[in-house]
């Protein structure tokens, strides 16, 4: 892992369009400011897990699944 | 005459899946995603296949370049409604051609089941093109449950 130390205001740049600043420090809380181009997406590393893990649950399923989850659905509406 | 010949014909995309069975996909029907789906960054291309029962929110989503793959999707603004009136839409995208649909998580009891609002896909009806998009706002549940409190053992 490369390791750079940067003060307040200081900018780390990851390749050629990508730069991160470091707007506020504050405790054990670091603000930071991400530039990127719009086809790079950034998100906080806990939402990205949490969303591919979703992903991976909900991969797979067979086309049978379909009709399952209908009849589940219409037999749910059907209730008073 | 091979001019003709050519136009006469209906591209179509085959798939051959062990698991799910062949389907022949009309070229124009085919959905891409060029940055593919979180996790799945090679799921590109992917073609929607509706259910047998009309009037149901839910559809199947099949992977062209991983023939195994599939999804369980539903229209998002059909299940919560006033869902997606505050996404940011895609300037060049018209209202009327923006679906927006959640994925859908199917637990053994499909009474269970949820659906992720927090990572809506995006598709552009018109163009085809469509992406996931998070939403890292805290409003939106990763699991919504379909079939609410009512469900009894």
């Amino acid at each position: 892992m490369l390791v750079l130390t940067r003060r307040l205001g200081e900018v780390i740049r990851v390749g050629d369009a990508v730069t991160v600043r470091v707007l506020e420090v504050k405790g054990n809380q670091v603000r930071l400011g991400v530039e990127a181009p719009p086809e790079v997406r950034i998100y906080r590393e806990e939402v990205y897990r949490a969303i591919r893990k979703e992903n991976e649950d909900a991969a797979l399923q067979k086309p049978s699944s379909l009709d399952e989850v209908t009849t589940a659905w219409e037999k749910q509406r059907e209730k008073p | 005459m091979g001019e003709a010949a050519r136009e006469a014909v209906v591209e179509t995309v085959a798939v051959r899946s062990q698991r799910f069975g062949n389907y022949d996909v009309p070229a124009d029907r085919i959905l891409r995603f060029p940055e593919g789906l979180v996790g799945f960054p090679e799921a590109r291309h992917f073609v929607l296949l509706d259910s047998a029962h009309a009037g149901s929110p839910f559809r199947y989503l099949l992977c062209l370049d991983l023939p195994e793959l599939g999804f369980v999707v539903c229209d998002a603004t059909e299940i919560c409604p006033g869902y997606g009136a505050d996404l940011p839409r895609p300037p060049d995208v018209k209202p009327g051609d923006l679906a927006v649909m959640a994925l859908v998580t199917v637990p053994a009891d499909p009474l269970q089941m949820t659906a992720n609002l927090m990572a809506p896909l995006l598709i552009d009806c018109r163009s085809g093109s469509g992406r996931q998009l998070v939403l890292d706002t805290g409003r939106y549940p990763i699991r919504f449950a379909l079939l609410s409190s009512r469900t009894t053992a």
